[in-house]
């Protein structure tokens, strides 16, 4: 009887352990029609572009332009670019007397109605927002240089480019050397 | 008769069936081991099949969550328990997933989730998305599911649109929307210099950026449906917008309007401008911290970039990091800032950049990459993972960090230059 019993009860833990607890449920979704749609796909139909080219138009006069564009090439191609050392936006001796011949020539009688745009620039090394600010101080600090130098303020603009405008690219000391520079653009 | 009522009670207690699925969920440490199945038929192409693929595998492996097997297996959709189930991998789960296209670019994924113990099928569920090039996000968002479905920690960051601008020539970049691992991109805004981009908002249908297109650098916001675009400021100098408020009302920017760079507070609705830093050297990248009330940003004062906080509007200023010697890029979230820091020379003299981790709560600090040039990280708003720029072998990439699995991933551009992320 008891082992009856005994063999009754192991039958029985025995099938029922065999059932889970817990069934997987079959979700038979698929051939119900309902199929989600991504998230992003909705977002990505709503994606339009735009070409900056055909909004920001800011040709000069064509009428007349050939002769002041010749005039501020010529004067472009004498001036002087400023160079930095790294991470440095102070002025090296090496180059004051280059902003002091930049300032002369700016002031001449040829040059001395063109606005001065003074263009900071890095190299490639750190984060670019640091670097745009880094451009802007070495622009702020040729300004000030200028100034000092009797160019009128109100004739300097700055502006930084950061690491956007490289006139090298290779990776080596003498092109990241090129690139932490100041340049200088006349407008009419 | 009792030792054998005490070995019977002990087989009970193990023979009781269990769901193999809670049971992973329960042990994260043990990840569920997952093969992949491909049951699309031939008229879908090989190559088509293949990138699918690489998207989906790629996923459940960044997500840290799974066992990952590699291989790309086939099956037929219905499969039986002994052709199909892979017993020689001993998997705990089968992605089964059968693609089909139709004639107007719609592609659609039925997707079966199979118990490779039991044989049964877990769940099954379909999925479209409306044109083939989209095909990355049809991947990630089944991935997101799974990941759910296994009651993982979220990975729904992997459905987000990322922005970035890519610099393609000296004083040209464009601005391009992604998905993370840069399979889907469109370019949104081209032509001249077009720079740090950012969403103006979570549903990620407007974001700024910077145009150097006019006479000075000048913030638009642009209506990602219409493409329509509306002029916020321009500033001399330079002019970035680095963080958003949570509501998407204020702006912080790194603006110049008497060529010295500041943080500004700018709100969208009365348009007032705020100035948060009065230092004379250079203040840059402000994140909004603590409820939007306070700015942690960058900021040589201490004759190096280094990480700072201030309170806006008052001008005690806190220092953040007291490591390293250059701290250029700056990242936060809740308790945690996450930075990049120059280090010194190796004795080869190449230049590194990586991340850091800190609290700013304790003196936690954790290095979070070891070689090449990190950038630019930005958190997710899961607190996990961590976006980032890597340069490295002349080739720039999106690096994405998990931080619980300490892995990173890095996913290359092509062709140009990441300049600035957003996501």
């Amino acid at each position: 009887m008891t082992k009856l019993l005994f063999t009754s009860l192991t039958l029985a833990i025995l099938i029922f352990s065999g059932c889970s607890q817990k069934n997987p449920e079959v979700d038979a979704t698929a051939g119900n029609g309902t199929t989600e749609m991504s998230t992003a796909d909705k977002k990505a139909d709503n994606l339009s572009g735009m070409d900056s080219n055909n909004m920001d138009s800011q040709g000069m006069d064509k009428n007349g332009a050939s002769a002041v564009e010749k005039a501020i090439a010529a004067l472009e191609a004498n001036i002087n670019k400023i160079y930095f050392d790294f991470d440095k936006y102070d002025i090296r001796p090496d180059m004051k007397t280059k902003i002091e011949e930049n300032a002369n020539l700016l002031n001449v009688a040829e040059a001395v109605n063109f606005s001065v745009k003074v263009e900071g620039n890095s190299d490639e090394w750190g984060t670019d927002e640091y670097n745009y600010a880094l451009g802007l101080k070495r622009a702020k600090s040729v300004k000030e240089a200028l100034v000092a130098y009797g160019v009128s303020s109100d004739r300097i603009m700055m502006v930084s480019y950061g690491e956007s405008n490289p006139t090298c690219k290779e990776s080596n000391k003498d092109c990241w050397a090129q690139n932490r520079r100041a340049e200088f653009k006349l407008l009419p | 008769m009792i030792k054998k009522i005490l070995v019977l009670v002990v087989l009970m207690s193990s023979l009781f069936a269990y769901d193999a699925t809670v049971e992973i969920v329960k042990k994260m440490d043990k990840l569920p081991k997952i093969a992949l199945q491909d049951a699309s038929e031939a008229n879908v192409d090989t190559n088509f099949r293949k990138k699918f693929f690489k998207i989906l595998v790629g996923d459940l492996r960044v997500s840290s969550h799974f066992n990952v097997v590699d291989d790309y297996l086939q099956s037929s959709y219905k499969g039986n328990l002994e052709d199909n189930f892979l017993s020689q991998l001993n998997l705990d789960l089968i992605l089964r997933y059968k693609i089909l296209l139709d004639d107007n670019g719609v592609v659609v994924a039925n997707v079966k989730l199979i118990n490779a113990k039991s044989g049964q099928v877990d769940s099954e569920k379909s999925y479209k998305i409306s044109k083939k090039n989209r095909y990355p996000f049809l991947a990630h968002k089944i991935a997101v599911e799974l990941n759910d479905k296994i009651g993982a920690p979220s990975i729904k960051w992997m459905e987000q649109f990322v922005i970035f601008a890519k610099y393609i020539d000296a004083k040209k970049s464009e601005v391009v929307i992604s998905d993370y691992t840069l399979s889907f991109q469109k370019t949104v805004v081209k032509g001249g210099l077009n720079i740090f981009p950012k969403w103006a908002n979570k549903a990620q249908n407007a974001f700024y950026y910077t145009s150097y297109n006019g006479i000075k650098p000048t913030l638009f916001k642009v209506d990602v449906q219409t493409g329509k675009r509306n002029r916020i400021t321009s500033s001399e100098g330079m002019l970035v917008c680095s963080d958003v408020s949570k509501d998407g009302r204020k702006l912080l920017l790194t603006m110049a309007p008497e060529g010295q760079a500041d943080i500004f507070v700018y709100d969208t609705q009365t348009k007032n401008l705020e100035k948060v830093t009065k230092y004379s050297g250079i203040d840059v990248n402000g994140n909004f911290i603590d409820k939007d009330e306070r700015v942690v940003f960058v900021s040589d004062r201490l004759g190096y970039p280094n990480i700072f906080a201030q309170k806006i509007g008052s001008r005690s200023v806190e220092q953040m990091v007291y490591h390293g010697r250059n701290n250029n890029s700056v990242s936060a979230l809740d308790n945690y800032i996450v930075y990049s820091s120059r280090e010194k020379s190796s004795e080869f003299g190449v230049k590194t950049f990586n991340l850091y981790l800190i609290s700013t709560k304790t003196d936690y600090i954790r290095q979070l990459t070891a070689t090449g040039k990190n950038l630019y990280p930005r958190f997710a708003e899961d607190s996990e993972t961590i976006m980032f720029i890597k340069y490295y072998n002349k080739q720039s990439a999106l690096g994405v960090i998990r931080l619980n699995a300490n892995k990173s991933y890095h996913f290359p551009l092509k062709v140009g230059k990441i300049q600035s992320i957003d996501w």
